[in-house]
């Protein structure tokens, strides 16, 4: 078992449980021990930097030193979340003034943070940690003859200087997770662009019309299904595809499904267990594809 | 070694849509993209039509497409390229309309940069919201500036080293979402005159305008800006500082203001984000009523977050954050 501070971010535990449930799915069956922390607070979405700068640096500050305090790395669901907390876990031990600002405010609250905690997206701990070879092993059913469309989204890439995982210009390790369940992943061009959803309530039209570009792409390149590690994509991409369709006049009817939803019904899931029902467009056809790939 | 050349080309006079030609050439050591461009103008086909001067990466021509992302080719090794790509494709900016081969229409791009007033404004009698920048004959009476000024004046960022490359403008999301969005160049020389000490902008209003639809609010945050600028500049990183000083200075009339505030206010009051709060404080309800359907959509299914939040444990913690940081209800 490897144990983890788990931060599913505030999606996840409302309109997106799906994404919490699956997480739980297959952490279980992936011997990854998810240790909760109920004391963590919303990392600001991306955007109270523009809010209060030092307001980031103390909610984000406080979530990692609660980690710290557990003695565990942190593992997260959500690109936005990964992108905001790695930010603040740079600043703090690059710029002895933030961390001493920060922790002037955590020692009020019975905290400290020295700096020691990473941030890690689910991602690439079962690439880098559990490894591929572990989760081939246990698969139950294969995806064979499945076309994925990865979609990685913004924050899990960019800034490269923060965001370390993958190769920015070329990443691969999304690939190598959907070769690994026996799927193919599509290739298209807008698998490292932008979704939109940062814009969504202040321009939907333009918002939404980056989802429902990236869809049409993958749809026009035989894609069964598309997948993210992001549940801020997954909104725009599956709860806004319609609004999205309309905005760029295709027909668009594409499943989106969070990556641990993808992982899960090649280790056995159930559409129920997934929360598949929970999503605009249906997975049911491509579900019962895979269930005819029983493997022991 | 041997390499291919794989180039977009496309003569609207001659040509009835786009296509790529290869050429085949060897390297040297050193070789950059726009060595090997410049080996098949001179020796291969003088017709491929690109745009370049300087070869130092200073003077931003020959920004283009390599290998899917916008690079200077004079900064870009070709050896590099190979050893990932296998070959060096190459593709005109993205988010201009194409003249010719490589060859992209800056126009709109420019009218961006001259929107948003790219010089010290001048003296002014009256308080307006509009621009005034100084008239013929008219001189700006120079202050006098504080050590801290000059620092941040020559230290802001780094957004005076922007050479107008358009790779940042190229890579945009928000401008491929909304081509009337000023774009990441633009706003960071907005960034740069509105913290210049010698700028006489006593009233906002480079902020004000900035702060219109398609300006610093409809910024989609992708960090592609940041991630391709050959300069080391981060546009995105100033539209946040932006962002926050306008709304510290309640400048607040944005979609884009009301949901920042939204949402800090949501983590005020409950740890969390409220997603039904921060969409009524964005849009507010008539905002809402026009979402109704993929309201209704998401509902059905069981999306629906939950309409008074559980507030986190140790909320208390939080409360002290905004205490200490003397942000309880300061803006609304």
């Amino acid at each position: 078992m490897i144990n983890y501070a788990y931060y599913p971010g505030c999606v996840a535990q409302e309109s997106g449980k799906e994404l919490d449930n699956s997480t739980r799915f297959i952490a279980k069956k992936l011997g990854i021990n998810l240790i909760d922390m109920p004391e963590a607070s919303c990392c600001g979405g991306g955007v109270v930097d523009g809010f209060d700068h030092n307001l980031k640096l103390y909610i984000n500050g406080r979530t990692l030193a609660l980690a710290e305090k557990l003695g565990y790395d942190i593992l997260t669901v959500c690109n936005t979340c990964t992108l905001t907390l790695s930010e603040v876990n740079e600043e703090l031990i690059n710029n002895p003034e933030s961390l001493e600002k920060t922790n002037a405010y955590l020692s009020k609250i019975g905290l400290k943070y020295s700096g020691t905690v990473k941030v890690k997206h689910l991602l690439y701990i079962i690439r880098d940690e559990i490894g591929l070879d572990k989760l081939k092993q246990a698969i139950t059913y294969t995806l064979d003859g499945v076309k994925v469309a990865p979609f990685y989204g913004c924050h899990i890439l960019r800034p490269s200087s923060v965001v370390k995982f993958d190769d920015v210009e070329n990443p691969s390790g999304f690939e190598e997770l959907i070769k690994a369940l026996g799927a193919e992943p599509v290739s298209y061009i807008r698998r490292t662009k932008c979704c939109g959803f940062q814009t969504i309530l202040v321009n939907e039209v333009t918002s939404t019309s980056l989802a429902g570009n990236a869809i049409y792409e993958a749809q026009q390149n035989k894609a069964d299904v598309m997948v993210t590690p992001c549940p801020l994509c997954h909104l725009s991409l599956d709860t806004y595809q319609g609004v999205a369709a309309m905005n760029i006049n295709k027909k668009l009817s594409l499943p989106v499904l969070h990556l641990p939803q993808l992982i899960g019904v090649a280790l056995g899931g159930s559409y129920a267990e997934m929360g598949f029902s929970r999503h605009n467009i249906s997975f049911r056809a491509v579900m019962s594809k895979i269930k005819q790939n029983k493997l022991k | 070694m041997e390499f291919t050349v794989k180039s977009y080309r496309f003569n609207p006079e001659i040509d009835e849509k786009p296509y790529y030609k290869e050429y085949v050439l060897n390297d040297f050591p050193g070789m950059t993209v726009l060595n090997a461009l410049m080996k098949v103008k001179a020796e291969i086909d003088g017709t491929l039509s690109f745009r370049r001067s300087c070869r130092s990466a200073i003077c931003g021509s020959c920004a283009m497409k390599i290998n899917g992302i916008t690079k200077l080719a004079c900064k870009t090794q070709v050896s590099a390229e190979i050893e990932k790509f296998g070959v060096i494709k190459v593709d005109p900016l993205g988010n201009m309309p194409i003249i010719r081969d490589l060859i992209v229409d800056q126009e709109a791009f420019f009218d961006k940069i001259k929107e948003i007033k790219p010089y010290l404004l001048g003296k002014t009698d009256h308080i307006d919201d509009d621009f005034k920048a100084l008239k013929e004959g008219e001189k700006i009476k120079q202050p006098v500036y504080y050590k801290i000024e000059f620092q941040n004046l020559t230290g802001n960022n780094d957004t005076p080293n922007c050479i107008l490359c358009e790779c940042c403008y190229s890579e945009c999301g928000g401008v491929v979402a909304n081509s009337k969005y000023l774009g990441p160049a633009a706003l960071a020389k907005l960034y740069r005159y509105s913290e210049d000490p010698r700028d006489n902008d006593k009233n906002g209003s480079r902020l004000v305008n900035g702060s219109k639809p398609a300006g610093m609010f409809d910024c989609v945050h992708c960090q592609a800006c940041e991630e391709f600028c050959p300069k080391g500049i981060s546009p995105v990183k100033v539209i946040v500082r932006m962002h926050e000083k306008a709304i510290k200075n309640s400048i607040t009339f944005s979609k884009g203001a009301k949901h920042i505030i939204g949402i800090a206010r949501s983590i005020q009051e409950t740890g969390r984000l409220d997603e039904i709060k921060v969409a009524v404080d964005s849009v507010g309800i008539s905002g809402i009523l026009n979402d109704l359907p993929v309201a209704i959509g998401a509902g059905l299914k069981g999306k629906m977050p939950p309409l008074r939040l559980k507030l986190i444990k140790d909320m208390e913690d939080i409360r002290v954050a905004f205490k200490d940081l003397n942000l309880e209800e300061k803006h609304d």
